[in-house]
């Protein structure tokens, strides 16, 4: 009679780490697409300031709506060198002498310093947008917030992931 | 070699060493691209030497900027500010003058360069 060859404890363990292996990669696919479904339902939810970070707008902005356009902010999604980090803020909003873009502020959620700087612009300099290079401490939220001589509030915001630390 | 090259493994940054760079060519009237570096060593005070003293912070806190002697931005800065700050930003130009950029730090130390506006 014949009888299959008994499993050998090598195949069986290569066998179970190989089939554990693709059950996890099930797994992370299932949660990979319910990430996705629910960032896709609440999009709005995703750069909702922490409460540490909105008493620092409450203390600058006061009541005042800070709106979600007119900004842009370019920065790495990767950053491995927190110490910097280079980014770019830009506005299409107007810059003339009634109407012009005041100040232009950087935000990082979870720095020592949440409010990073702020750059007070005038209408003789013709546009609005700043280049610079920052430091960050961890993965966070960076915002980039746009005050006009009119009072109003615009803003930007771009999550980093940051690999070493460069505040201290 | 001082304790605080060692602790950042590069050269140390002396404060001092501004300058401002301009386009080759300016039109009267277009907006140009400043952009302006300081040598600054920008210290958190949250980091250590590797003998385990603390490195007091040292960064510049405000930047003036003038044309022609009138101010056309200032900035408030913290020292999240990377070592060395950049910073680049448009300006009209509408005459030629002097562009001037002032950077004060948080010991009092105070670094400033200028450069000319000029059509051509």
């Amino acid at each position: 009679m014949h009888e299959s060859a008994p499993l050998s404890r090598r195949s069986f363990v290569a066998r179970a780490a190989s089939g554990a292996l693709a059950l996890a990669a099930l797994a992370a696919g299932a949660t990979d697409a319910l990430a996705r479904a629910v960032r896709g339902a609440h999009p709005a939810d995703d750069d909702e300031p922490p409460e540490q970070v909105r008493r620092v707008l409450e203390a600058r902005f006061g009541k005042r709506p800070i709106r979600k356009g007119h900004v842009q902010l370019d920065i790495p999604s990767d950053a491995p060198d927190g110490r910097t980090v280079p980014l770019f803020i830009e506005t299409d909003l107007p810059m003339t002498a009634d109407d012009y873009v005041k100040g232009v502020h950087i935000l990082v959620d979870h720095n020592p310093d949440i409010h990073l700087a702020e750059y007070r612009l005038t209408p003789a300099l013709g546009a609005a947008s700043i280049d610079t290079r920052i430091k960050m401490r961890r993965t966070s939220y960076v915002r980039a917030i746009v005050e006009t001589s009119r009072g109003e509030v615009w803003y930007a915001a771009s999550k980093v992931f940051v690999t070493l630390n460069g505040c201290g | 070699m001082t304790d605080d090259a060692k602790h950042t493994r590069e050269r140390p940054a002396e404060p001092g060493d501004a300058r401002i760079l301009l386009p080759e060519q300016i039109r009267q009237g277009s907006i140009i691209h400043v952009r302006a570096l300081l040598s600054h060593p920008m210290h958190t005070g949250l980091f250590r030497t590797a003998k385990g003293e603390p490195i007091p912070s040292h960064f510049v806190k405000h930047v003036s900027v003038t044309y022609g002697g009138e101010e056309v931005a200032s900035f408030d800065w913290t020292s999240g500010v990377s070592r060395d700050p950049y910073v680049a930003f448009p300006l009209r130009a509408t005459r030629e003058a002097p562009l001037a950029i002032t950077w004060t730090d948080n010991r009092g130390g105070v670094f400033r360069q200028s450069v000319d506006v000029k059509f051509g």
